[in-house]
């Protein structure tokens, strides 16, 4: 490829030069405060520059970027999520101890940014694999040393593994095509029938582990128990954002391959079962908020299956109603979080909540009720909008399990929910003293958004509508 | 103005400033201590104002029935903020506005812990159930039925009694879970219709219109039958509501039992019988089996009861069997008889709440065993309390006897075998409720009980009201049977869905 060749979106480049800044500010002089608002600065800029790009559009369609409006919603939403979760951080004094945390998390960022504007292999599994070395260092932040290293060690084998699956799916694709276009391979002459199936295969394996679908979902509860509170939500957000773009991009948003129809069937069904059966009997609050990710993962891929006028509406309400609402769980965690108090971990600290923070109550109870579906919050559009999509493809057996899965998550939601109205035994503690008002701030805004979104959701579908129907036109622009 | 979006916003927000209110309470005078109920209040009375306007006003026709708002909301969906009021809305309004009355002059001063957060619940729940009854488009109907959950849910959970979040997380499941089903059929009819017109919308006008396969419209009737079955209750599904009534705080109890279970009712008519009119005649033999199960099943357990609230709670089963009954007989009789019923038994089981809500206030138990002779020291309550009785069990004179009359009437035109039946149950409704009056309030006095103060006769004053409506329904009912009945979208279909008429 030729120096004028290059195509580069300006997101990209303004956060892989913003690092080399921080690291240079870094071995400078050490400063937590510079890098977080350094890299606060970096992020806004890379928002407002995120439709902008270096160098010429490719006309053959042989680049390693795409640019488009789906990739401009995923990234929006990746980096508004990575905001959010240095709010989160900051001033935390567990993890916020060193300026390596702001650093890893915007490689982190880079690695989901390269993500979601790949259109070819290499920048893509790139990407996937400074995601998955940010995380793993990102995990061992915070008090608790052990589980938080056990944890990551975890998260590395088993990454490790699903990435030698993908790399082995992306070779066999590259046999069978010889290209690395980011689309699935269809067979040329001469290759055995069985190949480009195989390979596909392999890479949605590889994609499910990151997704954490259910026969792949292990490691997820486990790491994000093992980490603190805002890399819970980092892995819970962003990597899920940065790998369900590319997986709209991959298939496209057109009847995927007849041979994937029965096993997307069979993971959502287990994915939706498995989540939230899983979720109900937790007693830690960051795992139940894993396993409901998991779940919320298998309704969005029954919209992923359902191609057709409603789709872009339902995924990209349903993304921004799935970040919004976990964001903010987590943020009213972490502002209910003592220094030397209850962290909030357990759902058995939360009683009594109601009494003794109110707001903290009702905004919690705000969040669940938003990931349960139920109005006015966001969720509830967005759970209608899959129910939308479903019923127009009739996609009987899984709008069953939809259902099925909606009641038992409203359970173990409610449950949170009800736990925080019992009147406490004790009496109760002083209100924290360690108030921390850009958590506040955080928290206010994650609420305006649920809420607005919930009321008025034609202006958060109405711009971005032709998001999801752009890739399936590149697609085209590709294969052509 | 229109009158119709204020009808549903002004009690959530008057919720709103009764909570503010009730958050500056401490820092005020003692004399304004109660600013939150006041505001509460002025609330009921500025949206009765309204009522009287949508009633009495004559709006400009620009939609199939008299009252009419449009507003887009979601145009890429077809969805829009579609009210519109026929004779059953407003009339199911007016009974929820005479609920609300009653709670607040009888029931709501007795919560005293985080009372302005529990009237804005209060207020927000009366939100939801206006905006029930007023959507004509079914995915703001949608999201005002699941709307409506949310602040029973806390009424119940925060305010009630022992067994309170075991109670309200059932009454949650339940609804929300077949409000799902609904959910699927609503945008079953609206995929549908979207196939054979090319026109994606969620008018209830327009979808009513769908030509459907006899089993693609029995398949869709269900999906709304389920949820709205839950909420009548009907006998299967009833699980929910003796633990949820039970539970309670009177003012919730009062609510659920007194509008929020007539939301079923509601749907039943809106939906089953006027959008899928075969379906529901080819169903209406299951309907009306079901209907009278609930009758008999319903007296049988609530004579069985010794929790005062419980019982209750299972006439209620028994009563709204009836409405079922009568919705399902495919005649207007029926349907007449099945709302007379509707608003006959709101009026009376919200009545015999409020009596059971305020013997439980002062003996702090709701166990007849342990309660009797209240007659001597409570003479204006038993009173009271037994008018409501007699009203339940369907005294000639009163409401309840009106709306079972017709029903029984209608059904023994359709077929002999359940209205025999369903008499049977007026007998056991006759047991159980002079059974409870014998028991509380006639019953010889228990030893160990305190003396206790009777209701104030300010207070028997609201009784009177609903007890005047109660005979009113009874003596008179024909100005309520015209008024309240819903008018039939064929007449809808020949002028046009979409405001054709001049």
């Amino acid at each position: 490829m030729i120096v004028h060749d290059v195509f580069l979106p300006a997101p990209l480049l303004v956060v892989s030069s913003g690092i080399m800044v921080m690291l240079g500010a870094t071995a400078w002089r050490r400063s937590v405060g510079r890098s977080f608002l350094c890299a606060m600065g970096i992020l806004l800029l890379a928002i407002m520059v995120v439709g902008h790009h270096a160098g010429t559009v490719p006309d053959h369609g042989d680049s390693l970027f795409v640019q488009d409006r789906w990739t401009a919603y995923t990234a929006i939403l990746t980096m508004f999520s990575t905001i959010c979760i240095m709010l989160m951080s900051w001033r935390d004094d567990g993890i916020m101890r060193a300026d390596e945390y702001a650093l890893l998390l915007m490689l982190g960022t880079l690695g989901a940014l390269a993500m979601v504007f790949s259109a070819n292999y290499m920048p893509f599994f790139v990407g996937l694999e400074i995601l998955g070395v940010s995380i793993m260092g990102l995990v061992t932040f915070g008090h608790r040393a052990v589980p938080g290293h056990e944890a990551a060690m975890k998260y590395l084998i088993l990454s490790g593994v699903s990435s030698a699956i993908l790399l082995f799916g992306i070779g066999l694709a590259y046999g069978v095509t010889g290209s690395l276009r980011f689309m699935p391979p269809i067979a040329a002459g001469g290759v055995s029938a069985a190949l480009p199936p195989a390979a596909t295969i392999m890479i949605l394996v590889g994609m499910f582990f990151k997704l954490s679908a259910v026969p792949f979902h292990m490691w997820l509860p486990d790491v994000m128990e093992g980490a603190p509170v805002p890399v819970a939500a980092f892995v819970a957000v962003v990597s899920k954002i940065a790998i369900f773009s590319p997986l709209v991009r991959y298939f496209g948003t057109e009847n995927q391959p007849p041979f994937l129809n029965d096993i997307l069937c069979g993971v959502i069904i287990l994915t939706i079962m498995g989540g939230n059966l899983m979720a109900l009997r937790q007693a830690d609050f960051i795992r139940l908020m894993a396993y409901s990710s998991i779940a919320h993962m298998g309704y969005l891929l029954i919209a992923f299956m359902c191609p057709g006028r409603l789709q872009s509406g339902a995924i990209t309400v349903y993304l921004a109603a799935y970040t919004a609402s976990t964001l903010g769980v987590f943020a009213v965690m972490d502002a209910f979080a003592t220094p030397g108090g209850p962290d909030g971990r357990v759902i058995a600290q939360w009683k009594g909540v109601f009494s003794s923070h109110p707001f903290v109550g009702a905004v919690m109870s705000f969040m669940l009720l938003s990931l349960a579906g139920i109005p006015p919050g966001i969720g509830f559009f967005a759970k209608f909008g899959i129910a939308a999509v479903g019923v127009a493809h009739q996609r009987d057996l899984l709008l069953c399990f939809l259902i099925i899965g909606s009641i038992i998550g409203l359970y173990y939601y409610l449950n949170i929910v009800r736990t925080m109205m019992v009147t406490p035994s004790l009496p109760s503690r002083p209100l924290n003293r360690h108030v921390r008002p850009e958590l506040m701030a955080l928290v206010i805004v994650l609420g305006m958004i649920v809420v607005i979104g919930g009321l008025f959701p034609a202006r958060a579908i109405h711009p971005l509508l032709p998001a999801a129907t752009v890739p399936s036109e590149t697609r085209d622009g590709i294969t052509h | 103005m229109n009158p119709l979006p204020a009808l549903v916003l002004l009690p959530i927000m008057g919720g709103g400033v009764a909570w503010v209110a009730g958050h500056v309470r401490p820092r005020v005078t003692t004399t304004s201590r109660d600013a939150s109920w006041w505001v509460v209040l002025v609330t009921l009375i500025v949206e009765t104002f309204v009522l009287v306007m949508a009633t009495f006003g004559h709006p400009v026709h620009t939609g199939p029935w008299p009252g009419h708002f449009s507003m887009p909301w979601i145009p890429a969906m077809g969805i829009a903020v579609r009210l519109d009021m026929d004779g059953l809305s407003l009339s199911l309004i007016w009974l929820s506005l005479i609920m609300c009355f009653l709670c607040v002059f009888l029931a709501t001063r007795q919560v005293t812990v985080h009372a302005g957060a529990f009237r804005f619940l209060f207020l927000a729940t009366l939100t939801g159930i206006i905006g029930t009854f007023l959507a004509t488009d079914l995915f703001l109907f949608f999201f005002f039925w699941e709307l409506m959950l949310v602040p029973m849910f806390g009424l119940i959970a925060a305010w009630g009694h022992e067994d309170r979040q075991r109670a309200a997380m059932k009454f949650f499941m339940f609804t929300q879970g077949s409000g799902l089903i609904m959910l699927l059929s609503i945008l079953g009819l609206v995929i549908t219709h979207y196939r054979q017109t090319g026109v994606l919308t969620f008018d209830y006008f327009t979808l009513a219109h769908t030509p459907l396969s006899p089993a693609v419209s029995m398949l869709l009737m269900l999906g709304f039958f389920i949820a709205f079955a839950v909420k009548l209750p009907v006998v299967p599904v009833h699980v929910w509501l003796p633990d949820a009534h039970t539970q309670a705080p009177t003012a919730a109890s009062v609510l659920l039992a007194g509008i929020l279970l007539k939301t079923g009712g509601y749907g039943m008519i809106r939906f089953n019988i006027m959008l899928f009119p075969d379906a529901a005649s080819r169903f209406a033999p299951i309907a009306m089996g079901l209907g009278v199960a609930g009758i008999v099943y319903g007296a049988w357990l609530a004579y069985a009861q010794d929790d005062v609230k419980r019982l209750i709670a299972y006439s209620s089963i028994s009563h709204m069997g009836f409405v079922l009954l009568g919705i399902f007989t495919g005649s207007r009789m029926g349907m007449q008889g099945a709302i007379i019923q509707m608003l006959a038994h709101g009026l009376s089981t919200a009545g015999l709440f409020v009596v059971a809500g305020a013997i439980q206030d002062r003996l702090h138990t709701r166990d007849m065993r342990c309660i009797g002779g209240l007659w001597a020291a409570m003479p204006r309550l038993s009173g009271a309390g037994l008018f409501f009785a007699m009203a339940a069990l369907g005294m000639p004179g009163l409401g309840n006897f009106t709306g079972e009359f017709l029903v029984l009437l209608a059904t023994w035109h359709v077929s002999p075998l359940p209205a025999i039946l369903a008499a049977v149950g007026l007998v056991l409704a006759a047991i159980y409720a002079l059974r409870m009056v014998n028991r509380i309030f006639l019953a010889a006095p228990r030893t160990g009980l305190q003396p206790v103060p009777d209701v104030a006769s300010r207070q028997m004053a609201v009784f009177a009201c609903v007890m005047v409506f109660l005979v009113l329904l009874g003596v008179y009912p024909q100005p309520f049977v015209t008024f309240s009945a819903p008018l039939p979208l064929p007449v809808a279909a020949m002028t046009g869905p979409e405001g054709a008429t001049p």
